[in-house]
């Protein structure tokens, strides 16, 4: 018989730190069902007045299709970044190499704010005012690092020898990254996309600063409707955002695998 | 074989990179300049007046000192909740079991700040849950939000699963034959995981404690939406200089001195990481 490696303490107190993690969402998601602005236990009934009331808000809709617009944008372009930065820096071997990769860490380390105002300053500074530009360019510099190491994880685990053995069956460069390296990517590219995706939609404390009248997103809208109304229409876009984040992660099972996304990082 | 130069593939990383430090060191030049009263430029002479002034600010001498204190708490409580849901996800042998926390941590994880900061308002205000259940077991309300209590509450949940995911990786990279040769020696469970597995993963553990240390110290939103405003984390003083006055040096100079506060665990780190891996040895590479 082989004795656990641990005790049953260890269990029990992962599991109240597990139910700790769990009951907001299972809070949010009930608050958007139930008819009042009050949670009252047993439910009194079930509604969906306050997704209609969400899809319905202009200024929800508006932030939406903004928030969308950026994403749309943001993701392809930081992992068309990622993508080249990440070859370079597991395959390549160049003076700055790792003065590179730390660098392009380094987004991650500045706290969100100071990103904001920094970004905020220079904007004015250059005279660029469309929001939706100031938004997506500094999305993509905060997102970059998740993409980048989302990348080199997976290109770490990629095997090189089937990269040689198609040049060496005589096929092009661009064929060989086509049709050999790139589906190698894909896990990673898939990973690194997700993250870049939701950290794209859920930025606030970058993004508050360069919203303007015309150009507002889901994040900094929510925020302006929690200082100034007490119902759920709030609880109802985050039951959105929690329903598509478990798409999101079956995807990722499905097509990365949890455990290689996740191994020794 | 021959490849493409390396510049090819890194130039648009380069020029992202640039923008990024640019936009910085335009910051950091402006915070040495001041308001022109009633307006929002500035202009020179060049001094570093916004320092002195906002480190003789007693406002935000406490915000500093606030921040500093509540990352700290929230660090301790983020490794004391953390640690064993790592070190179960690393070496239960149940698949389902891991694949059920994994799905938990990630699905919290993607499912946002707004969402969850939102979610602990209602979790923990006046006529929240928790409160609706110490009412019907006969105790009084308690005050959760709008205090410190809430913010940290919020915060932890936020970080957790950055810390558990981090952690989890590198107390796998132990070899669990290690603890197993331990037990087989005669050590009690407790035994094996205090002199072996703790100690190596030690290096993962100071890696895991870093990160979540530098995600509460930039909070921002929790202490903005739980606060009640009676919560002042340096980033919120920041917020509000801009939004108050738009002054922008002031807040430029405030900027540098929490970037250097954030960034200090960091190079801290990066200097004894090389006597932490000497003494217990690195968990990889």
């Amino acid at each position: 018989m082989k004795a656990r490696p641990y005790s049953m303490l260890v269990p029990a107190w992962a599991a109240l730190v597990l139910l700790f993690l769990v009951v907001p969402t299972v809070v949010i998601i009930y608050s958007a069902l139930s008819p009042s602005s009050r949670i009252a236990f047993p439910p009194q009934a079930i509604t969906l007045k306050w997704f209609g009331n969400f899809f319905g808000h202009p200024q929800f809709r508006d932030a939406l299709v903004n928030t969308l617009l950026v994403t749309a944008l943001v993701t392809p372009v930081s992992l068309a970044i990622a993508v080249p930065t990440a070859l370079a820096m597991v395959r390549r071997r160049f003076p700055g190499r790792g003065l590179l990769s730390a660098l392009a860490l380094s987004p991650l380390a500045v706290p969100g704010v100071v990103i904001g105002v920094a970004f905020l300053n220079f904007f004015s500074w250059t005279g660029l005012y469309t929001g939706f530009w100031k938004i997506s360019l500094a999305l993509v510099v905060i997102t970059l690092p998740f993409a980048i190491r989302a990348i080199v994880a997976t290109l770490e685990g990629a095997d090189l020898a089937l990269e040689e053995a198609a040049r060496n069956l005589g096929a092009g460069r661009f064929r060989t990254f086509l049709t050999i390296t790139l589906p190698q990517l894909r896990p990673g590219m898939l990973a690194g996309g997700i993250f870049v995706f939701v950290e794209a939609i859920d930025n606030f404390s970058t993004v508050v600063f360069l919203t303007d009248m015309q150009t507002n997103v889901l994040s900094v809208q929510a925020y302006s409707y929690i200082r100034d109304f007490n119902d759920p229409t709030v609880s109802a876009m985050a039951t959105i955002l929690i329903l598509q984040s478990v798409v999101l992660v079956v995807l990722l099972q499905r097509f990365a695998g949890f455990d290689k996304i996740f191994a020794g990082r | 074989m021959r490849q493409v130069p390396v510049i090819w593939l890194i130039w648009p990383i380069l020029l992202t990179l640039g923008l990024f430090f640019f936009a910085l060191l335009r910051f950091a030049d402006t915070s040495l300049l001041h308001q022109i009263p009633g307006t929002a430029m500035f202009e020179g002479p060049r001094s570093l007046v916004n320092y002195t002034e906002t480190f003789a600010s007693p406002l935000a001498r406490r915000a500093l000192w606030t921040t500093l204190v509540m990352s700290l708490q929230i660090t301790a409580l983020t490794i004391v909740m953390g640690y064993p849901l790592a070190y179960l996800m690393a070496r239960s042998p149940s698949r389902l079991l891991r694949n059920a926390v994994f799905f938990t941590l990630i699905v919290t994880f993607l499912s946002g700040g707004i969402t969850r900061a939102y979610a602990w308002m209602l979790v923990l205000g006046t006529t929240g849950p928790v409160n609706a259940l110490l009412q019907a077991l006969g105790a009084d309300p308690l005050r959760l939000v709008n205090n410190r209590l809430g913010v940290v509450i919020s915060i932890v949940h936020f970080v957790l699963p950055f810390f558990v995911l981090t952690l989890m990786g590198a107390i796998r990279n132990i070899p669990a034959a290690l603890e197993e040769a331990a037990r087989s020696h005669g050590a009690t469970r407790w035994a094996a995981f205090r002199t072996v597995t703790l100690p190596l993963s030690v290096p993962g553990l100071v890696s895991a404690a870093l990160l979540a240390f530098t995600l509460a110290i930039s909070s921002f939103l929790f202490p903005l939406l739980l606060g009640g405003g009676r919560v002042q984390m340096f980033a919120n003083l920041i917020y509000d200089k801009i939004q108050s006055s738009f002054d922008m040096p002031a807040a430029a100079a405030m900027a540098v001195i929490f970037l250097v506060f954030a960034l200090l665990p960091i190079l801290a780190l990066s200097v004894i990481r090389g006597s932490l891996s000497r003494r217990f040895g690195g968990t990889r590479r």
